[in-house]
């Protein structure tokens, strides 16, 4: 998962790399910016490529940045709603591109640089990187080969800095650590960007990690959602008339491509592990709940296909969910296929008297549609 | 390792006293697997499944001459059940839990590479050999001998795509989850050799999704082996919300990085039949593969 930027900028310091003067804005703009301008707004979000989808902005004066903040607190960017906004000082400095990810091929850690820094860097190629061992002594000895041809005092600056950011990823277990731009001058090196993708399995050990995305509930809530619920609740589009419950990551987000695919809106991706409930039909009942809340939603639709799970066993916890959410008041569509569909069916005709129950997709989706259309 | 595995191969199960282990021992028993015995640390347990419980992999390895390892421990114990298996000599590690930590699956993926092991997950249901066995819980009703080669990296999804298959009349000739993790053990570009080397294999199904560079590299691949089986994609995220984990820890895009026109442009480019729905991937392997009813 992608940390905002002001949580990796908060990593990067941490790890002793010298990030710009901030502020952060979320509902009322702060009272004072910091420095003296000129200044950039920048949408807190967890994805790339800001700078071209309009999440960033560089603004002149104080007023600017009051506008630049509040447009950008109304809006959403690649499916995110801006819940902040970190406005810092514009820096001056030659730029360079910094990163270091894990490499799933090579077992090790991938160390790229450029000497030219900026938002085009992944697409212009001009970048060089080296394989590595998973160690911070092997980063170095890489990043010396990659910084060869910078000049000193600049080429130590930002060695220091390659070694506090591979520090930095071994310590957290990320998966990647990008600096771009790297700002190099005169007075040293400051980080203008941050982009880091933390590891959740590891999150139960990472305790700094942890407090990151606790302590905002509002821009990390698909994580939060996961940590608290071990499972995976992701919320698709805001508006959305299909809520889901299934079972299975490729699954379910092969049933949200094909929703969307017919031109319907499906609300939300849900892996809810069924064969993880072990009797205990809470998951099932803050997915409903969850779903329920949405007064967009027209109809709920269930897919469970069961390598692990009895379906008769899940069936009677659905059933007493559906009891536990008396909010639920639209049609549910099931589609069971496994060990118990039979006997699955019967307990949800029995609670829920013509509700459709079946072992066709194509039939669920289009009963689905049917609901959809006609509310 | 993979190439070779039949119901004669004698695999063990690591964690069998467990909940997951000790029930799906017998069902990969049931299923014809030779199951020759399981290890734990409990030392009140001698027998699960109708086999023997040994303390560790070594003991396991000299008492019944297992080759190969299913791996049910949780995700933080799975590093240390696959050195016990590796320094046991197993040669095949199919590791199922899913939620391994990242730079554990760099150590296992080390370890394995170090003793010229395979490492098959983790987050994967396992791999069979329909009709011989399996090793994890494919379900059953999805498995049927047939021409078409599946590697995927999820699970559910490659059920549904197998169970349409079986219905109408299409089996598989090996099947394995590589899993949805980021780092793993045997990847896409890997399998693509022993797939086209397989005698039993007529077609080749990928089932692959957002995040990381798996589906590129097959792409790749695909190019320089200049392949002559058709390889039918089906990729899932399309939808995908940027930044965070679709379920599986690798799926995850962000910026350029891990998208479905990426690897839909890649594999398209090669020769790779790129599907963006089940039906429309199930009704070309069936209009190419399925046999002649008379």
């Amino acid at each position: 998962m992608m940390l905002i930027e002001a949580d990796g900028k908060a990593l990067l310091r941490a790890a002793g790399i010298a990030v710009p003067p901030s502020v952060w804005a979320s509902a009322e703009l702060p009272p004072a910016l910091p420095g003296s301008g000129p200044w950039i707004v920048k949408a807190q979000v967890p994805v790339g490529g800001r700078g071209r989808a309009g999440g960033v902005v560089r603004c002149a004066s104080a007023g600017a940045v009051g506008i630049a903040t509040q447009r950008l607190l109304s809006a959403r960017l690649k499916g995110h709603a801006i819940e902040a906004c970190l406005i810092e000082q514009v820096v001056e400095g030659q730029e360079r591109y910094l990163a270091i990810m894990v490499d799933a091929v090579g077992y090790g850690l991938r160390v790229i640089y450029s000497a030219q820094g900026g938002t085009e860097i992944g697409q212009a190629g001009g970048a060089e990187e080296r394989l590595c061992a998973p160690h911070a002594g092997a980063v170095a000895e890489v990043l010396a080969d990659l910084i060869a041809g910078e000049a000193e005092p600049i080429r130590g600056r930002i060695a220091a800095v390659g070694h506090a950011l591979a520090r930095m990823l071994l310590r957290h277990e990320l998966a990647l650590a990008e600096i771009n731009p790297l700002f190099v001058s005169d007075a040293g090196c400051v980080a203008g960007d941050a982009k880091v993708v933390i590891d959740l399995n590891a999150v139960g050990r990472q305790p700094e990690i942890a407090a990151l995305i606790t302590a905002r509930p509002d821009c990390y809530r698909d994580a939060n959602r996961k940590l608290a619920e071990a499972f995976d609740y992701v919320e698709i589009d805001p508006d959305g008339e299909i809520g889901l419950v299934s079972t299975g990551a490729g699954l379910s987000m092969m049933l949200v491509d094909e929703l969307t695919a017919r031109g319907a809106k499906p609300l939300n991706f849900c892996d809810v592990r069924s064969g993880e409930l072990r009797g205990n039909p809470a998951r099932l009942i803050r997915v409903l709940h969850w779903i329920s809340a949405c007064p967009s939603v027209k109809a709920v639709l269930v897919n469970i296909f069961a390598g692990l799970t009895d379906l008769d066993e899940f069936a009677g916890l659905l059933v007493t969910a559906f009891g536990q959410c008396p909010g639920l008041t639209v049609p549910v569509v099931a589609r069971l296929v496994g060990r118990g569909a039979a006997e699955a069916k019967q307990i949800l005709h029995a609670a829920r008297p013509g509700m459709l129950v079946t072992e066709d997709l194509q039939e669920a989706l289009a009963c689905v549609d049917r609901i959809v259309n006609s509310t | 390792m993979i190439r070779l595995l039949s119901r004669t191969t004698p695999v063990i199960v690591q964690g069998i006293t467990g909940r997951m282990g000790s029930s799906h021992a017998a069902l990969m028993r049931a299923y014809g697997t030779n199951i020759v015995g399981g290890t734990s640390s409990r030392t009140d347990c001698r027998e699960v499944a109708g086999v023997p419980v040994f303390a560790d992999c070594a003991e396991a390895v000299l008492t019944t001459g297992a080759v190969a390892s299913v791996v049910m421990t949780s995700p933080g114990e799975t590093f240390a059940a696959v050195q016990d298996a590796l320094a046991a000599g197993i040669k095949l590690v199919v590791t199922v839990a899913e939620g391994i930590p990242l730079h554990d699956a760099i150590k296992i993926g080390r370890a394995a590479r170090r003793a010229e092991a395979q490492w098959v997950g983790g987050a994967t249901p396992g791999l069979a050999v329909p009709g011989e066995c399996k090793l994890g819980y494919l379900p059953d009703v999805c498995l049927h001998p047939g021409p078409l080669a599946i590697m995927s990296k999820s699970g559910t999804l490659s059920y549904e795509i197998g169970l349409r298959l079986v219905r109408e009349g299409l089996g598989q000739s090996i099947w394995i989850g590589v899993g949805g993790d980021l780092v793993k053990g045997v990847r896409f570009a890997d399998l693509l050799p022993v797939f086209m080397d397989d005698p039993r294999t007529a077609g080749i199904i990928l089932v692959g999704e957002v995040g990381g560079s798996e589906e590129e590299e097959l792409a790749a691949a695909f190019e320089r082996l200049g392949c002559w089986k058709p390889l039918y994609a089906l990729l899932a995220g399309r939808a995908a919300k940027e930044g965070v984990s679709m379920g599986h820890a690798g799926a995850l895009v962000h910026g350029e990085t891990g998208t479905l026109a990426s690897k839909t442009h890649r594999l398209g480019q090669a020769g790779a039949q790129v599907f963006s729905s089940i039906d429309a991937l199930v009704n070309a392997c069936v209009r190419r593969h399925r046999p002649l009813r008379r």
